[in-house]
């Protein structure tokens, strides 16, 4: 119950609030491309997953996708770490100027997670980037996470996300979601 | 509507190219008439379509089609489109199907093509409807080579095996290198680009000149093998043992020739390198000592004329639809010998999707490049102005042991002026007869029209 509420929270205020300025502070990070701080929120387990969206019949929904499927992120923070030196070296020229970038995060809802210390919270990042111009991309992206407490830091172990769109409408994806 | 005279279009003794076949609508037009409606284009891979009723839904130019393996395992294409009002049959990427039924009026179309059944047949058309004649419209043929399914509009066109001409040579080093060929994996990763067509084949195609400059951040920090030929900088290139190979129909291959370049920029190429360590001696068993030895295992770029690039080692194959004149979706798998073990693969598939997937570290470099090479000509003045893929210039020659028009060297423009020759060569013929056919250099210059 919440306050005189009949409804059930998976958790209590002050953990959704938390988990809420986490995904905040993240986005934060991303927009300002502070992405050493950014890794520094991943465990260094961590599985960052962006299947390729694909098309089938409801009816072969679960049949149609291959063993092997295409994805547009597959990465350990090694693979990471790599996108983040590459944008170092100031040799990325479709990066400077800089681009706007913003990360706007909706739809929190957060969960205990399977395991003892972990927490699942679900969420939707939209994410605009204008380029030069009126060079203007939206794309939405639906994420599955793990967050796990590691000392005395919560750290993301994992995030699966949904790409919610058919064909990629942005030719020039170094960002992260 | 009146043909374009698209001899002013294309200059090949001076490497020049008018912007306006980047932009105007009518070239466009013309383009999807005399280039996507006579060439044989890729519609699907064999390892995509393997039961009766498998289907894979793709373009031919801007014609929406489906690929279907049928009973007998043969293959036919048709139109994505209705034969009754007009709409879209099949909207699932690919799948198996017994029967294609139309949501708009319920008209079934067999595996083949054939109009099965008609709601209402009897009562609203009173039976006078001959279904025979109301089948989808095929594709005019339909042919593999070596696991590839291509598909023309052209009755008249030129057997596939002829239009591939010599590049099956070169073709053969990653179709026919292990017994068992090759295999796409997974679907498409389409993007969407607000860029021509035409671009990024050429940037492919032959285009070794941006490779250290426009790649420069993803070469500091990707490349994990120390290869020569693929140096990052414009200065200390080797390109000694690297080489463009075109003419052959407007096909063409760069190459490394190095026999290991093509894992390069894997972050860790061990287990590629021990793949082809293991193989090696079956592909030179199966194609000789050259192919074996020095071609399969680099860096090669295949274009197959107009819109088909597959990179062995970097393993991607892609095709480009044109969208209209300013825009294009790009569609790429990662393709890998079959042979493979699922870890290797597995390795392959993320490597194509960091390295020239949707977020890919290199794709992402030549977007911002091609967008703008496309978008620059909306200016009245810009778009008069003529550009040049006029490099080295004269330095071609030919080699007993290979085929085709050598360059040496990745750096140069030979493979797309070729490129440019042949889209030049299938704009201005009013058919197939008038296409010349040339596979070396004395073919090319006896064949040469302006």
């Amino acid at each position: 119950m919440s306050g005189s509420l009949p409804i059930t929270s998976p958790v209590d205020t002050e953990t959704y609030l938390a988990f809420q300025n986490l995904l905040y502070k993240e986005a934060r990070l991303l927009d300002n491309e502070q992405y050493e701080d950014w890794l520094e929120m991943l465990s260094d387990d961590v599985h960052y997953y962006m299947p390729m969206p694909a098309r089938y019949n409801r009816d072969e929904k679960d049949t149609g996708r291959q063993a092997l499927e295409a994805n547009i992120f597959n990465d350990k923070k090694k693979h990471l770490q790599l996108r983040v030196d590459r944008f170092r070296t100031n040799f990325v020229w479709s990066e400077n100027p800089q681009n706007h970038l913003r990360h706007l995060i909706s739809n929190i809802e957060v969960f205990p997670g399977d395991i003892k210390d972990e927490w699942k919270v679900l969420s939707i990042a939209m994410v605009y980037r204008n380029r030069l111009d009126g060079e203007e991309r939206r794309m939405i992206v639906s994420r599955t996470d793990v967050w796990r407490v590691e000392g005395d830091t919560v750290k993301l172990a994992k995030r699966n996300m949904v790409f919610n769109h058919a064909v990629v409408p942005d030719s020039n994806l170094n960002v992260f979601f | 509507m009146n043909k374009l005279d698209v001899k002013q279009l294309v200059d090949n003794a001076s490497g020049r190219q008018s912007r306006l076949i980047f932009h105007e609508q009518q070239i466009y037009d013309q383009e999807q008439e005399h280039i996507f409606g006579r060439c044989w284009l890729f519609l699907a891979h064999e390892s995509q379509l393997v039961e009766p009723g498998d289907y894979f839904r793709t373009f031919m130019g801007e014609d929406e089609v489906l690929v279907v393996r049928q009973k007998d395992k043969s293959i036919k294409a048709f139109l994505n489109t209705c034969t009754h009002r007009g709409n879209r049959i099949c909207k699932a990427d690919n799948g198996n199907a017994r029967r294609f039924v139309c949501n708009y009026h319920g008209w079934s179309f067999g595996p083949d093509g054939s109009l099965t059944g008609v709601p209402l047949e009897e009562d609203a058309y009173h039976n006078q409807l001959d279904k025979s004649k109301f089948g989808l419209k095929q594709v005019a043929q339909v042919a593999s080579y070596k696991g590839m399914i291509f598909g023309t509009f052209d009755p008249q066109a030129p057997s596939l095996e002829d239009y591939l001409g010599d590049m099956k040579w070169y073709l053969d080093v990653w179709l026919d290198a292990m017994p068992e060929g090759t295999e796409l994996i997974g679907s498409a990763q389409k993007v969407e680009y607000p860029v021509n067509w035409k671009l990024p084949v050429e940037n492919v195609c032959g285009d070794g000149y941006h490779l250290g400059w426009a790649h420069a951040g993803v070469m500091t920090v990707a490349s994990s093998m120390n290869i020569d030929s693929l140096s990052v900088g414009n200065t200390d290139i080797d390109s000694s043992t690297a080489m463009s190979v075109t003419g052959m129909n407007g096909h063409s291959v760069l190459s490394t020739l190095d026999g290991y370049a093509g894992y390069a920029f894997y972050p860790e190429p061990q287990k590629a390198v021990d793949y082809l360590d293991a193989n090696r001696d079956t592909v030179i068993s199966r194609l000789g000592e050259l192919r074996g030895k020095q071609f399969w295992g680099s860096q090669i770029n295949f274009t197959v004329f107009p819109n088909v690039q597959m990179l062995p080692g970097l393993n991607w194959f892609r095709v480009y639809h044109p969208k209209g004149p300013g825009k294009m979706e790009m569609w790429t798998w990662a393709m890998v010998d079959k042979e493979m073990s699922d870890d290797l693969k597995q390795m392959i598939l993320d490597n194509v999707c960091r390295t020239f997937g949707a977020a890919g570290m290199f794709d992402n470099d030549d977007g911002d490049n091609l967008i703008a090479c496309t978008t620059q000509n909306r200016g009245w003045q810009t778009r008069h102005q003529d550009i040049y893929t006029n490099m080295a210039m004269g330095k071609e020659h030919s080699r007993p042991d290979m085929p085709g028009i050598i360059s040496d060297g990745l750096i140069g423009e030979q493979n797309q002026r070729f490129f440019y020759r042949r889209w030049q060569e299938m704009m201005s013929a009013t058919s197939w007869d008038e296409i010349p056919n040339y596979n070396n250099l004395e073919e090319a210059r006896a064949t040469e029209k302006n």
